[in-house]
């Protein structure tokens, strides 16, 4: 997101889930599409089976890869080389859209400077692309008219996670493809209403619609509308910060809703000290979480099929869902919960439902200001910008100009993963999800066939380390890195790269977020989950 | 046989939803059509295919068939008469064929028999295929039935011709706004409808050379191979389709003491459903399991589970209308027919 509104002023996916449809190339970097946004893969492999190409960049041996024209098994966080790479190859070939970067975009010549270090050979040594598969991308992506991008948690789960998308951005610019139908830059938000939570300011530095806390006038508007003193124009804490911030002492209360921390943030062990540090922690969720445990108070809220409201999903659509059943025991909704907490701090929300939420939205926030309640009951959504009751919403985003006016070029030199395998621990391990389970479990491990279908945690091992290390198909395997252990059944599969396995962060019988490193990337705040030295081991 | 004028029909099923739970075709505010109780506010005939079976009335999705409590154990056998208004031919044909699956020679299945006895299965026979994906001619269960029905109706423009297929059926319709009309006549007019209804849904012979090769074992691997490839595994062939009776069992603690047992729908393209305990799974390959699945439905069927149909699929279409990757029945038997 930081990386986006950075170079292009707005941080969401620019085009639209149906344009795949009409697009000619895909390049696909750091997403498992198939297995974690189903819908917008399946329809790629229909694109591909009508004639388009796939040049996909992804270390491990993904579905989509069975339909690649192109695969480059990068070495896990090497993303900014091997883009930097493609750019080298696509200016030194004379092959990118020179009108394009002369009429809307700026600071190319601080890019070509920086890319031209990246010469293919100096690119093959960091990310063992060869070279011929390196020019044959380049040239498929560059020469292709309608070539979308997409990226997904492959690219932002690093201490680089900023650098990645903002050269993501800076190879779509340079090769023109942002401002029209089935191009653009796409990032694959992970869950459903992600992208909503980001448009809505759940974010340290903005109100609604990405409206900045530190500028004053924008301060006044939400002073105005909820009759209150004075807001804080001071940027916020991210949830790395925050947590850093509790075992320092310097963070007494916090009041988590929907996530599920002691799961899902690096570094697990630190985060229970963290938690433990608070003088008061309250948990709003709908099952008795890990992080629900340690709570001093637990607020039960209702899960999705009790509640109305809206979405925002992945392509900046928002639509309406309806309640169908009623919630268990005392559940209250989330904004009905964070009302009545309003109204005993001394502070009166008498919001009575969501389409009152809805209308507050319309009203303080410019790019939801048509969005409104009757248009989205008559059909399937709107997409933001959608200024006014008239206007029809926005397929796709920066047409004829950037958000921002000119696109920025904002070249960044490649940094390697943080902590990089040494003898002692020397595997990269980097972590993700499956389709059965959906991220820490709360939801998805109480369904008895997706527990079925994945019932245990695996980790995936290349069958040359398994048989270095004498590890066969379901044997037992401890994982150690620097900040914790755990034992889960190993998976021997051609499917990760040699130096490299990787497991996901569904199971607390093997939490992987005890290893990971809780280095993060500066800007975003977002932990590197992508890569971790680790040291692998049989159990006896 | 019976006539009834068509301004009449709104009186006729308000009247019935005073005995019954009387389930219709309305349209919603989007403009999507979804059978649910009926509602003269949104009721309407220009529903075409519904977008899901009403399977769901005899097998449902989740359904507890046991219960937990004070230390004793319950059966739950639900099931009370309720009306389905609208049916497509396709779709009891359907329900005709899971229930049979569920229930035959002496294997008796309660929960889903109490449901299926109380189900009264009202038919709207199609004048014409009502997707491009119908195919009900080739496989016998369509345009309009020729039995496992309460009741039939004939869209005759003003009017319908109503013809009983059941006492219950009869019973409906022995006096208000429904008009005797001589059956010879009747018969004439029904004869001709039906002519032209099966006239106009075209055949696919591609499925019957289909059924034949499979017969033949001369089916190469690879249409397995290329259909598995693509699969993502969401199990939504199975669960729009009117004949998928894949179940799984599971129980659940409700609280200390007490607890549930659940009966859900399956599908057997889920690795884990033929996974063995040893880890061993016999269908071990997403190619496999469509293979196992489209066998189950064009191959290894017997009479009782056909019902009078050609085989186990009853040429809705659902399965290609819904799947995001086209691995539907029109795909799988034309690439099959098409395969050197």
């Amino acid at each position: 997101m930081a990386g986006l509104a950075a170079t292009f002023g707005s941080g969401a996916m620019t085009n639209s889930i149906v344009e795949v449809e009409e697009a000619d190339l895909f390049f696909i970097i750091g997403t498992n599409t198939t297995s974690q946004h189903p819908l917008i893969g399946s329809r790629i492999i229909n694109a591909k089976e009508r004639g388009a190409k796939i040049v996909l960049a992804d270390p491990r041996k993904i579905q989509l890869a069975d339909y690649a024209d192109i695969h480059l098994r990068h070495n896990i966080g090497t993303d900014v080389a091997l883009l930097n790479g493609m750019m080298n190859i696509i200016i030194e070939e004379d092959i990118y859209d020179q009108q394009y970067v002369e009429e809307r975009t700026e600071n190319f010549d601080q890019l070509k400077a920086v890319v031209s270090r990246y010469t293919p050979r100096v690119v093959e040594q960091i990310t063992s692309v060869r070279v011929s598969d390196l020019e044959d991308a380049a040239r498929a992506y560059a020469t292709t008219g309608k070539s979308m991008l997409f990226y997904a948690m492959g690219i932002t789960q690093h201490a680089t996670g900023t650098d990645n998308v903002k050269t993501c951005a800076n190879l779509a610019m340079l090769t023109g493809h942002v401002g029209r139908p089935s191009t653009g830059v796409n990032p694959l938000r992970g869950q459903n209403n992600v992208q909503g939570a980001c448009d809505m300011g759940a974010l340290p530095n903005v109100f609604s619609g990405y409206q900045q806390v530190a500028n004053e006038e924008v301060r006044k508007k939400f002073e105005h509308a909820w009759s209150v003193g004075k807001l804080d124009g001071k940027v916020g804490l991210t949830i790395t910060e925050m947590m850093a911030a509790a075992q320092r002492g310097d963070l007494n209360a916090l009041y988590i809703m929907g996530e599920n921390p002691m799961m899902s943030d690096p570094d697990s062990s630190h985060i229970e000290l963290a938690l433990s540090n608070l003088d008061f922690l309250v948990v709003q969720d709908i099952f008795m979480s890990e992080t629900a445990r340690l709570a001093d108070v637990v607020l039960p809220a209702t899960s999705f099929a009790e509640k109305s409201g809206t979405y925002t999903n992945t392509e900046r659509r928002v639509q309406i869902a309806h309640k169908a059943i009623n919630p268990p025991g005392s559940a209250r909704d989330d904004w009905d919960i964070i009302c009545e907490v309003g109204r005993r701090s001394g502070y009166p929300m008498d919001y009575r439902s969501t389409a009152d939420i809805l209308k507050e939205i319309n009203e303080l926030t410019p790019s939801y200001a048509g969005i409104t309640r009757e248009r989205l009951v008559k059909g399937y959504g709107l997409q933001w910008p959608c200024p006014s009751e008239e206007h029809p919403g926005t397929p796709f985003l920066h047409k004829d100009k950037f958000t921002k006016g000119l696109g920025s070029f904002l070249p960044c030199d490649f940094k390697p993963v943080s902590e990089v395998p040494d003898e002692e621990y020397d595997f990269l391990l980097t972590t993700g999800r499956i389709s059965y389970q959906y991220h820490t479990g709360t939801m998805t491990r109480r369904i008895s066939i997706l527990e079925r279908e994945a019932p245990e945690p695996l980790v995936e091992i290349n069958p040359d380390d398994a048989g270095r290390l004498g590890i066969k198909n379901s044997d037992e395997v401890e994982l150690i890195s620097r900040r914790g252990s755990i034992k889960l059944k190993a998976e021997v599969t051609e499917r990760v790269p040699k130096r490299v396995v990787f497991s996901t962060f569904h199971f607390h019988e093997a939490p992987v977020n005890l290893l990971t490193n809780p280095v993060f990337d500066p800007d975003s705040g977002i932990p590197e989950y992508k890569g971790c030295a680790v040291r692998v081991r049989r159990c006896a | 046989m019976k006539i009834l004028a068509k301004k009449d029909l709104l009186n006729v099923l308000k009247n019935w939803s005073g005995s019954y739970d009387v389930f219709a075709p309305g349209i919603k505010e989007t403009g999507d059509t979804i059978f649910d109780c009926f509602d003269e506010s949104t009721f309407t005939l220009d529903y075409g295919k519904p977008p899901l079976p009403q399977k769901s009335e005899v097998f449902p999705q989740n359904e507890i068939i046991f219960e937990l409590k004070n230390g004793e154990y319950r059966e739950v056998i639900t099931g009370n008469e309720k009306m389905i208004f609208g049916m497509r031919a396709c779709d009891v044909m359907g329900m005709r064929q899971a229930s049979s699956f569920m229930t035959r020679g002496d294997v008796t299945d309660p929960y889903c028999k109490s449901k299926e006895e109380g189900v009264l299965k009202v038919i709207m026979a199609c004048a014409g295929p009502q997707s491009e994906t119908c195919f009900c001619t080739t496989v016998g269960s369509g345009p309009f039935a020729e039995k496992g029905f309460d009741l039939q109706f004939y869209d005759m423009g003003d009017e319908f011709l109503v013809e009983a297929g059941s006492e219950r059926g009869g019973n409906l319709i022995v006096k208000g706004p429904f008009l005797e009309i001589d059956d010879a006549e009747a018969r004439t007019r029904i004869d001709e409808f039906k002519i032209k209804a099966s006239n106009s849904v075209e055949e696919m012979p591609a499925l019957k050379e289909a059924m034949n090769r499979l017969r033949d074992g001369s089916v190469s691997e690879e249409v397995w191979e290329h259909f598995g490839r693509k699969c993502i595994v969401c199990g939504g062939c199975a669960f729009v389709c009117p004949t998928c009776t894949c179940f799984n069992v599971s129980d659940y603690v409700t609280k200390p003491g007490e607890g549930l047992r659940v009966r859900s729908w399956d599908a057997c393209l889920f690795g884990g459903f033929t996974r063995e305990t040893s880890g061993h799974n016999p269908r071990g390959s997403q190619a496999l399991r469509l293979k196992r699945r489209h066998e189950h439905k064009l191959l290894y069927y017997n009479e009782t589970d056909i019902q009078d149909g050609l085989c186990g699929c009853v040429g809705c279409g659902r399965c290609s209308d819904y799947c995001p990757v086209h691995i539907g029945t029109l795909e799988v038997v034309k690439a099959i027919a098409e395969a050197r």
